[in-house]
């Protein structure tokens, strides 16, 4: 039986999916609009070797992710520094605060999210990709290794180490933080004095 | 002095129970999507973009059926060649033909079953 899907719809199924995924990669808002666009040509010139309909968000999971190392790629050439997800206009973090909390609390959430963001784009593009695809969209470890073209073993490795980095990262800056904070006490409490 | 392998415990607790912590914040962190905005448009504009002559279709493949399709000939086959030789009634070849039978009747239900399935919806 052919399955006949018109192609706007097909988009408007997984647009979501990919401006989520292109955003978390890319680590910006900026271009994102393009760049979906350019994942979803790809993929129209691609469905002429595509084999079956359950495969289709893996394979678009693999285009996103091949535009997304462009975008990295092309940024490098340009020397253009980054623009932190949370630095633009409205930020999504702000819209995800829980009402209940407290403003300290909430400051702290977001600072904590922002430096995650931050270090996520430090890390490398198959590690931030690795980490994106289990953790955001919840794919299992063969998913992504259909998606990237890698062996389950180093998609496992990638994404312990990835995870390992971001760790040691957020550990780093939480020692400095707490430094930073003895000294300033420090400070106040000789100046008293 | 008493208390210091107490103290030291009860750091390395407290140790673990704030990497835990950190474990638990991260994974909540890169758990969090971004809300995507996506232009009302988007669709439509990428749709507009596409070269208007080529068709799009998704075809769902049929690779198993046809692999089914030809074991069925391939077992008919064995069965038609094992005919003349059952005459000398062996254990071995009795009990060949009568598995290769089996695995006829069984593909052959299988078939006919996913047919009617696909017919119906």
């Amino acid at each position: 039986m052919d399955i006949d899907l018109t192609f706007e719809q097909l988009v408007r199924d997984h647009q979501d999916m990919v401006f989520r995924t292109l955003l978390r990669l890319t680590g910006s808002r900026e271009h994102v609009d393009d760049l979906a666009q350019d994942v979803f040509l790809r993929l129209y010139r691609a469905l002429p070797s595509f084999r079956g309909e359950a495969l289709i968000t893996t394979y678009l999971y693999r285009i996103t992710v091949n535009v997304a190392q462009d975008e990295w790629k092309r940024r490098r050439r340009d020397d253009r520094p980054l623009v932190s997800l949370s630095d633009e206009g409205s930020s999504w973090e702000d819209r995800l605060q829980h009402p209940s909390r407290n403003a300290e609390q909430q400051i702290e959430e977001h600072e904590f999210q922002q430096t995650v963001e931050e270090q996520l784009q430090l890390l490398s593009q198959i590690e931030r990709s690795v980490l994106v695809l289990y953790h955001q969209e919840e794919r299992t470890y063969e998913q992504i290794s259909v998606a990237l073209g890698l062996p389950i073993g180093t998609v496992r490795t990638h994404l312990h180490r990835g995870r390992k980095k971001l760790r040691e990262a957020l550990q780093q800056r939480q020692t400095n933080e707490r430094r930073a904070l003895c000294e300033t006490n420090r400070s106040t409490a000789s100046a008293r004095l | 002095m008493r208390d210091e392998p107490f103290n030291r415990q009860r750091s390395t607790v407290t140790d673990i129970d704030q990497l835990t912590r950190l474990d638990q914040r991260l994974i909540h962190a890169l758990e969090r999507a971004p809300e995507p905005q996506v232009p009302v448009d988007f669709a439509a504009r990428v749709a507009r973009l596409l070269p208007a002559t080529r068709p799009i279709a998704v075809t769902a493949t049929h690779y198993g059926y046809y692999a089914m399709v030809v074991s069925m000939v391939l077992l008919l086959a064995a069965l038609l060649l094992l005919a003349p030789h059952a005459a000398d009634r062996s254990v071995f070849g009795l009990t060949l033909q009568w598995l290769l039978c089996a695995q006829f009747i069984g593909l052959v239900v299988w078939l006919s079953s996913r047919r009617r399935a696909g017919l119906s919806t």
